[in-house]
């Protein structure tokens, strides 16, 4: 039977105005551990990654395989809930990871980790595809502060390194349970939303200046609380 | 030092959240600054992060994984895919024909557009001679009205000419020489229009004038006693010839002959010097 609690969030911002309550409020199993994420494991995993992807860019389907392994939780869970349609969320997982096999050979390794390449493009192409689907008036409805939280009980569904993510989920729920609510907001509606400045600003009700002073010291904040394992 | 302002476009850029100039502006900076360009980097990276704090969702199909991998064909030739060697010596003859072909193709392309172009060209040449044609169809339709124009201009000369003979079967003629032997080579002719009651006299060779003297014209008619004046003249010193339209002074009813004299400038009423020429 599932309970009513705060996100690890809300517990930082007990005094919430009444409109983020009606969006934070979630039905959720549990609430994350607090769990310490060891430096080596994240170092072990970004470099896992890289190696699974540089054989992928040379034709190896086994590595492909287990990349999906690894990430199609975070990556479809990304994608459900910037489309909030399965169907569709399945039909960009195909395609980047498409995208990962013809492009692998390029990717390159200096600017940032594997996983943040294929977030980015999940996360492209998931909003590319809400942009031309549905009218801007209906974005700017649905598009809401919601509650970031990755389930930790999912377990994926071919196995792969379960921990490690659990892990990482957890220690960027803490670095986004520090933030103060109004940045959390912000980042949210910016990274899921698939809204300019400007509708971020309307849908906030706070002026354009403010929004994109707290995007940028929340995105700060959270760059330097995740620096060990980025 | 990256100030504010850079941090906060940094992190929009992350976000996909720049558009317009104000993200061509920012990307033009990064090419410029490499410490902004990692900072970008960074917080791209940390954006990424936040896929892992997405919401749950149920998990995908099951079949979603083999559809992944069975479209996934290997794009690099393993190891065991070794190229037949017959394959360069018909590939060599399949790129010849290829080759021969497309040269084929091209070539009767390369015709019909000549062909077109010279059908191009031979279109603008009559479309030119119909202009040329109608130019001159034009031109002749000019040159008619012109002409039209011309015969009534002839016709009315015609008429003209005809009435004018008419004239001249009245006209009296006289040539007129030296009988005193003062000017042996001079020479002269007076038509004399009696019902216009004047004439032209014609001289030539008559003797240079001194610069008191004029030559006097006399038109002999025997109604009056003298001569009737008929004007003075002067001749070129050169050449001693003259063209007068001359009026006498009286009507004349028979101009029975012409005389010229030389006399002092002005002229005189009855004539006083010597007589230079007369008609015969």
């Amino acid at each position: 039977m599932p309970t009513l609690q705060l996100t690890a969030f809300d517990r930082f911002e007990p005094a919430a105005p009444q409109r983020r309550s009606e969006v934070y409020f979630r039905l959720r199993m549990s609430d994350p551990a607090p769990i310490d994420t060891p430096l080596s494991a994240d170092a072990e995993r970004h470099g896992r990654d890289a190696q699974l992807l540089r054989r992928a860019g040379q034709g190896d389907q086994s590595a492909l395989g287990e990349l999906y392994d690894r990430w199609v939780r975070p990556l479809h869970a990304l994608a459900c809930n910037i489309l909030h349609d399965p169907a569709e969320s399945e039909d960009v997982l195909h395609d980047v990871f498409m995208t990962l096999w013809q492009k692998a050979a390029d990717f390159d390794t200096s600017r940032g980790h594997a996983f943040a390449w294929a977030a980015t493009l999940v996360r492209n192409r998931a909003i590319d595809r809400l942009r031309s689907r549905t009218r801007r008036a209906e974005l700017l409805d649905q598009s809401v502060p919601a509650d970031l939280g990755y389930d930790e009980i999912n377990t994926p569904a071919h196995g792969g390194d379960t921990a490690s993510l659990k892990e990482n989920a957890a220690a960027v729920r803490r670095a986004l349970a520090s933030l103060p609510a109004e940045q959390r907001d912000a980042l949210h509606l910016a990274y899921f939303g698939g809204l300019t400045q400007q509708e971020i600003a309307e849908k906030l009700a706070h002026p354009l200046g403010t929004v994109k002073a707290r995007i940028r010291r929340g995105l700060l904040k959270l760059r330097d609380t995740l620096a060990p394992q980025l | 030092m990256i100030d504010e302002r850079h941090e906060e476009l940094a992190a929009l850029h992350a976000l996909d959240l720049l558009e317009g100039e104000e993200r061509t502006a920012f990307e033009a900076a990064l090419t410029r600054d490499p410490e902004l360009r990692r900072l970008v980097d960074a917080l791209r990276a940390t954006a990424a992060e936040l896929a892992h704090a997405a919401p749950a969702v149920p998990p995908p199909s099951a079949d979603l994984r083999a559809r992944i991998l069975n479209t996934a064909v290997p794009v690099v030739p393993t190891p065991g895919d070794v190229i037949p060697l017959a394959l360069p010596a018909w590939l060599g003859w399949a790129a010849a024909a290829c080759f021969f072909f497309a040269a084929v193709f091209f070539a009767g392309k390369s015709f019909n557009v000549r062909g077109d172009l010279q059908s191009a060209l031979e279109a603008e040449r009559v479309a030119r001679l119909e202009a040329g044609t109608l130019k001159n169809l034009l031109e002749a339709e000019r040159i008619l009205s012109r002409a039209q124009l011309d015969h009534l201009a002839k016709a009315d000369r015609l008429i003209a000419d005809l009435r004018s003979q008419a004239d001249v079967a009245r006209l009296k003629i006289t040539s007129l020489a030296s009988l005193a032997g003062n000017s042996p080579q001079a020479r002269a002719i007076a038509v004399w229009n009696p019902d216009r009651q004047e004439g032209v006299l014609v001289v030539s060779k008559l003797p240079a004038l001194q610069a008191d003297k004029d030559y006097q014209l006399w038109v002999i008619d025997p109604q009056y006693p003298i001569p009737v004046d008929g004007g003075v003249f002067t001749v070129d010193p050169a050449t001693g010839d003259a063209r007068v339209n001359f009026k006498p002074g009286k009507n004349v009813a028979v101009a029975q002959t012409f005389a010229v004299s030389l006399e002092r400038k002005g002229g005189v009423p009855k004539a006083e010097g010597p007589m230079m020429l007369i008609g015969n």
